[in-house]
């Protein structure tokens, strides 16, 4: 192991977590990612047993989660592999597919709290009908301005991916709209 | 205005980025020689009224699509992948 | 006081609020103007021109006179209309456009000169002399006339946006727009119901009819509490649809907090881009008044204007509850007024009809086949001028109505240019076809104004909506409505001498119009930029098409022959701020930051944008006082020892598949399949026309496997450009692209101690030139074990590297290159000296490959492959771009103390400095630590065969002309041993 200490995304060495408008909100530093491409004309693969999801979907399978991002392209999430060479252990679950470490070029951010209020932020940061983040849904869009990833991991989660060098902005996109939102419950 | 996406259904156009003529998928033979290219490179059709062109997802599932829009009305008419334009045309 | 029993507001409590500093009490519910109007005030404001004593003809957003300035500080909002004003404990609001007190107002001279001010007066009086238009004219013009005052302060409060989308949007939430928002909901259809007031009724709260048997305005709260109960609609009050945009999106604000003293921790504003599959435009309808001699004084008011007062604001609108009240109309519609005023039993003087066989609803006397030709008093009225039978009588009166029938609010329905229809029945443009797509106009909006066939329309649009998204509609039975009286005749002004006010806001009237017919500003579109008619804040809601018929009349055509005007976004005027979303100063657009970039901040960096990145410039040293010393000593640190530099922002597309590398041979104008594994390559890419356009490294990493970088300003599009080449270029090919600039942090390790740093962290790598030549490439680990890659690459001409660690490495990576490299010299450099070690290279950069270039100007030209087919291939070798002789050269000032400013033009000594004789450019100057004076690139005709001439260098913008010496493009180690050894 190397003896140098990580940053996450937002530059801290633990995750940042802040509550608003009934909302949490917390970075997701320990996630690993990894896209995955097939050759032309091959057949998906099942790494793991994890099923990849056709357009707008999701799915989980143990450790693993895929989210479609593109024809024959698809992002794998790892609980708690950030650490590894995730892209290596799915790179062997999936032989003949193109698999790139992605775990840095996004940082996640999660949302957790009622269903609600999570369609209430959304729907002030992402130009999409709901049914594109619906639970069980991933959907890629601008927020700000800036590319990202909307996964409804389930009615009460919100997972939002964005490109780790723009995290502070993101953050801000998302804290400053909670807060905005807190505002209009206060009266 | 909205694109139908094929895969995504409507999407806002912001999410798109725009290129022109759909003619740039027919990039000549290197052997079709520059007059050929010329046509190809700098003359575009730019019609009032129907028009297939090609915007990109850059924002969304990064695929190229192939729009035909009513340039007069922003009525689209339709969009498909434009990967299964440039096969059927290749 | 003119406050009567009844109305919507809560007696129960008193806000108080100052108007000019004067203090009165309203009610919540209450408006600005009907506060003031209940307080016996009908002065508001000023006119635009005449600064003419002014007050509030309507009580809705139409209101093109009761502008005044709310609040103050910077959070004074000029411009609002005092008629949808709401009403809160502590408002502060002043009147605009006067000198001095609103009741002597010192401009008010200007309405004696009006003669001078007529139609076309400023195009035709201050043209000469034309130095005087921009140094007096304009600036006395722009203080004597406008509106009220921006604060000039920033503001102060937060804004905020956001997304809905649903089945079908309602426009208005009247009787038509609450009809269909309860069909639409019952059928389970998602619903908006958006409506500009502060409570859903529309005209229904102001006409004080009855709907089966009840109050109309109960019944739109039974409505509206049926509507608010339903999971699938939300109603959004306050909220003003500005714009219809294509495929059925909506721009519209939401005042979340307009009628709060101070907003509290609250936005303001929210703005919202709603996305509707279809929608209803049920906005209603607004009344025009009758042009007449001095129609435009308080007092004088729109008709249904005094009916909304009366009936939902409890306010009869007289300066004293004793003064007669009199409506001029030219259908039953006003009759309605005055029947409703005397059966409250407000002094009712009559009813004024042009129509020989007028009506009378009871409670008052008509004036059949008669006019008002005339009004008096100075700062309300006092009086008008009757004149029927060919007499004139002057009759005391204290509040006159008009009443000249009603325009559908067809606005949104022309945003898409739809044109408006004329229709002789309804004396009234409606909504026309070619507007937006899947908008239904119902109601008052479409013609359907009576509160009975409103309701049946708005009926009737939401089951055509409703048929059109295939949803099954749900019974919905309303309550009859009683029948309104609504004959009408074609009556548009009252002709006679004097001034007869047409657009009250842009102070235009029936003689401008007049005035504009006889110098042939006759169409409609001449009319309005001629007079100015329509084009005030309020888009003419109350003036164009009274303007219209006047044209006919004066051309003997028929209103339709005339013209139609339609109108643009936004229906109401819309602030700066709300359409800014919120995001202002440093949020205003997103920032990429550098994996080191809170290390470097802490060393004292400086930063520059670059694109959407900060990158550090320069890392300035306690004592540098100028950031050129630090440049110099980072430069020649490089030079010298070793440098650290932060490179991550450089695009990097991992290519993979089993045609990766015929991919990149088509993208890359040299070959890249060839390159052996765990190698780089410099790769030069063309457009298609031929020119240059981006450079960058490419290395393979395996068999199938390459990543290629590009410049940090075209990483989106060279992605863009390849994903372009794969999809719809060679969909044949087997390849895969992915972006992962952010995912890799890189870290130029550059300068002659750089493999003696290295070795020191490379986990038993070995870095021997035998092992690891220039241009290697390889995965390794470093510190212990992270994984790494390590390429051999320089952009300085120096023995140098560039490593890559997952990102959340990269800030502890570069920590511990600096500590192990203390006794090395190891120095950080910002993109400052990056561009002075690459200037003394002879690397191109932005500067050089600016689009206009080509290989061969370049010195790349043999990098052009003649051996394959690549994108701009073809048109590299065409005539005129293949034939350009210019070359890259370096640039060295004969007298080393010169200056060497970059865009200065190349002259052959002794030629004319002109575009004939212009021999190139030079694009990039530093000064050379290395060669101790500046030093610059450019474009030189011949210049590869002219190295040791002189040229000069015009500067022509600052008079400089610099003599300079042509030398190779390489001032570091031409012949490249130092990043070989």
């Amino acid at each position: 192991m190397t003896d140098l200490t990580p940053i996450t995304a937002l530059g801290g060495t633990a995750p940042r977590v802040l509550g608003a408008a009934r909302l949490t909100l917390s970075e997701r530093p320990e996630l690993a990612l990894a896209s995955l491409a097939l050759g032309r004309g091959a057949e998906p693969p099942a790494p793991e047993g994890l099923a990849l999801p056709g357009p707008g979907g999701l799915s989980v399978q143990g450790a693993l989660a895929a989210f479609w991002t593109g024809p024959d392209q698809w992002m794998v999430e790892g609980a708690d592999l950030a650490e590894t060479d995730f892209a290596a252990r799915l790179q062997q679950a999936a032989p003949g597919a193109a698999v790139t470490e992605q775990t840095d070029g996004w940082a996640c951010f999660e949302i957790a709290g009622e269903a609600a209020q999570i369609e209430a932020l959304a729907e002030r940061l992402v130009n999409l009908p709901r049914d594109a983040y619906a639970p069980g849904r991933a959907s890629r869009t601008a927020l700000h301005h800036m590319g990202v990833f909307l996964l409804r991991r389930s009615p009460d989660r919100l997972a939002v991916w964005g490109m780790r060098s723009a995290a502070g902005s993101l953050w801000h996109a998302l804290s400053d709209t909670m807060a905005r939102m807190e505002a209009l419950h206060d009266s | 205005m909205l694109i139908p996406h094929p895969l995504l259904g409507l999407r806002d156009a912001q999410e798109f980025t725009y290129l022109g003529d759909a003619a740039l998928i027919g990039r000549p033979a290197p052997e079709a020689g520059e007059a050929a290219f010329c046509d190809y490179v700098f003359l575009r059709d730019n019609p009032a009224g129907i028009h297939r062109e090609l915007w990109f997802h850059e924002q969304g599932d990064r695929s190229w699509l192939v729009v035909t829009r009513n340039t007069l009305t922003h009525e689209i008419l339709g969009a498909e992948l434009a990967t299964d334009v440039a096969r059927r045309s290749a | 006081m003119t406050r009567i029993d009844g109305g919507l507001t809560d007696r129960g409590t008193t806000l108080g609020f100052r108007f000019n500093g004067r203090a009165y009490a309203g009610h919540p519910g209450d408006t600005l103007a009907s506060a003031l109007l209940a307080n016996g005030v009908q002065l508001m404001g000023r006119g635009f021109k005449y600064h003419r004593p002014r007050g509030a003809i309507s009580a809705g957003s139409e209101e093109p006179n009761a502008l005044v300035t709310l609040r103050s500080g910077a959070r004074a909002e000029p411009n609002t209309r005092a008629t949808v004003a709401e009403l809160f404990d502590g408002l502060e609001a002043r009147s605009q456009n006067h000198a001095g007190p609103l009741e002597r107002d010192l401009l008010a001279v200007n309405d004696l000169l009006s003669p001078f001010f007529a139609a076309g007066f400023y195009y035709k009086t201050f043209m000469w002399p034309k130095a005087f238009w921009e140094k007096l004219y304009e600036p006395a013009i722009r203080k004597a006339a406008g509106l009220g005052a921006l604060s000039g302060l920033p503001d102060p409060d937060a804004y905020d946006r956001g997304y809905r989308h649903c089945d079908l949007l309602v426009i208005g939430g009247g009787a038509a727009g609450l009809a269909a928002a309860l069909a639409a909901g019952r059928a389970g259809a998602e619903v908006i119901l958006a409506d500009e007031d502060f409570r859903l009724g529309g005209r229904l709260l102001a006409e004080g009819g009855r709907i089966g048997g009840r109050p109309a305005a109960d019944w739109a709260a039974e409505a509206a509490a049926e509507l608010a109960a339903m999971p699938n609609v939300r109603l959004m009050t306050r909220t003003t649809v500005f714009g219809a945009y294509d495929h059925g999106i909506f721009g519209a604000v939401e005042r979340v907090a307009d009628h709060l003293a101070a907003p509290g921790g609250k936005v303001r504003q929210t703005l919202w881009r709603i996305t509707a599959k279809r929608s209803i435009l049920a906005a209603g309808a607004t009344e025009r008044h009758i042009p007449f001699r001095d129609n435009d004084r308080p007092g004088i008011m729109l008709s249904g204007a005094i009916r909304a007062y009366l009936n939902r604001w409890g306010v009869t609108g007289q300066r004293q509850a004793a003064d007669p009240v009199a409506i001029f109309a030219n259908g039953d519609d006003g009759h309605r007024t005055a029947a409703q005023l005397a059966a409250r039993g407000v002094p009712v003087l009559g009813v004024i009809d042009p129509r020989a066989d007028a009506p009378n609803l009871g409670g008052y006397e008509t004036f059949a086949g008669a006019m008002v030709t005339g009004t008096k008093g100075r700062l309300g009225l006092t009086a008008i001028e009757v004149m029927r039978n060919g007499r004139a009588e002057w009759l005391s009166c204290g509040l006159l109505g008009v009443s000249g029938g009603w325009n559908p609010n067809v606005h949104l329905a022309s945003h898409h240019r739809g044109r408006p229809v004329w229709d002789e029945d309804h004396l009234a443009f409606l909504p026309g076809e070619g507007g937006p797509a899947g908008l239904i106009p119902a109601g008052a909006a479409a013609g359907q104004g009576g509160t009975a066939e409103a309701l049946a329309d708005g009926l009737r649009a939401a089951g055509q909506a409703l048929g059109d998204l295939g949803i099954a509609p749900a019974p919905v039975e309303l309550p009859a409505a009683e029948a309104e009286p609504a004959r009408q005749e074609a009556f548009w002004h009252v002709p006679g001498k004097g001034r007869a006010w047409v657009d009250f806001q842009n102070d235009v009237t029936v003689k401008d119009i007049a005035l504009a017919h006889r110098e042939n500003m006759r169409p409609v579109e001449h009319l309005k930029r001629w007079t100015t008619l329509g084009m005030a804040t309020d888009q003419g809601k109350t003036a164009n098409v009274t303007a219209l018929a006047v044209m006919a009349e004066l051309t003997g055509k028929a209103i339709p022959e005339t013209g139609t005007t339609i109108f643009r976004p936004p229906y109401t005027g819309v602030s700066l701020s709300v359409l800014g979303g919120g995001d202002t100063g440093k949020a205003f657009r997103p920032t990429r930051l550098t994996p080191t970039h809170a290390w470097a901040e802490a060393q004292g960096a400086a930063f520059v944008e670059v694109g959407p990145w900060m990158r550090a410039q320069y890392f300035p040293r306690p004592g540098e006082t100028h950031w050129r010393e630090s440049v110099d000593r980072e430069a020649q640190a490089v030079r010298a020892a070793v440098g650290l530099c932060d490179v991550t922002t450089l695009g990097k597309i991992d290519v993979q598949g089993a045609d990766a590398g015929e991919f990149l041979n088509r993208v890359y104008a040299n070959m890249m399949g060839t390159l052996p594994v765990g190698k780089v390559r410099y790769g030069l890419m063309l457009r298609e026309d031929g020119h240059a356009y981006d450079d960058g490294t490419c290395a393979r990493l395996g068999e199938a496997h390459y990543v290629v970088t590009t410049t940090t300003a075209n990483a989106g599009t060279v992605f863009r450009n390849m994903e372009f080449a794969r999809q719809c270029l060679w969909p044949e090919l087997d390849v895969q692209l992915i972006s992962t600039t952010d995912a890799w942090a890189q870290i130029a390790v550059a300068g002659p101690k750089s493999r003696e740093l290295l070795s020191r962290i490379a986990d038993g790598f070995d870095l021997s030139n035998e092992a690891f030549p220039f241009m290697a490439c390889a995965a390794l680990t470093v510190c212990g074990g992270l994984r790494a890659r390590l390429f051999r690459i320089s952009f300085s001409g120096e023995l140098a590297y560039e490593i890559a660690v997952p990102a959340r490495y990269g800030q502890a990576l570069m920590e511990r290159l600096m500590a192990l490299g203390a006794d090395l010299g190891a120095t950080p450099y910002g993109t400052e000296a990056l561009g002075v070690l690459r200037i003394e290279k002879g690397h191109a950069a932005g500067a050089e490959l600016n689009g206009q270039t080509t290989a061969a100007m370049l010195g790349l030209g043999r990098m052009v492959s003649q051996k394959k087919d690549a994108i701009g291939a073809v048109m590299s070798r065409r005539e005129g771009v293949a034939q350009d002789t210019r070359r890259l050269v370096g640039l060295a000032p004969a007298d080393p103390a010169r200056k060497v400013v970059p865009g200065s033009h190349l002259f052959a000594p002794g030629a004319p400095e002109d575009t004939a004789h212009d021999q190139g450019w030079i694009t990039s100057a530093c000064f050379s630590p290395h060669a101790g004076h500046m030093i610059g690139l450019g474009f030189l005709e011949n210049g590869a065969s002219r190295l040791g001439e002189t040229v000069i260098a015009a500067n022509p913008l600052e008079g400089e002309r610099v003599e300079l010496r042509v030398v190779s493009a390489h001032f570091v180690d031409p012949e490249g041993g130092r990043l070989r050894d």
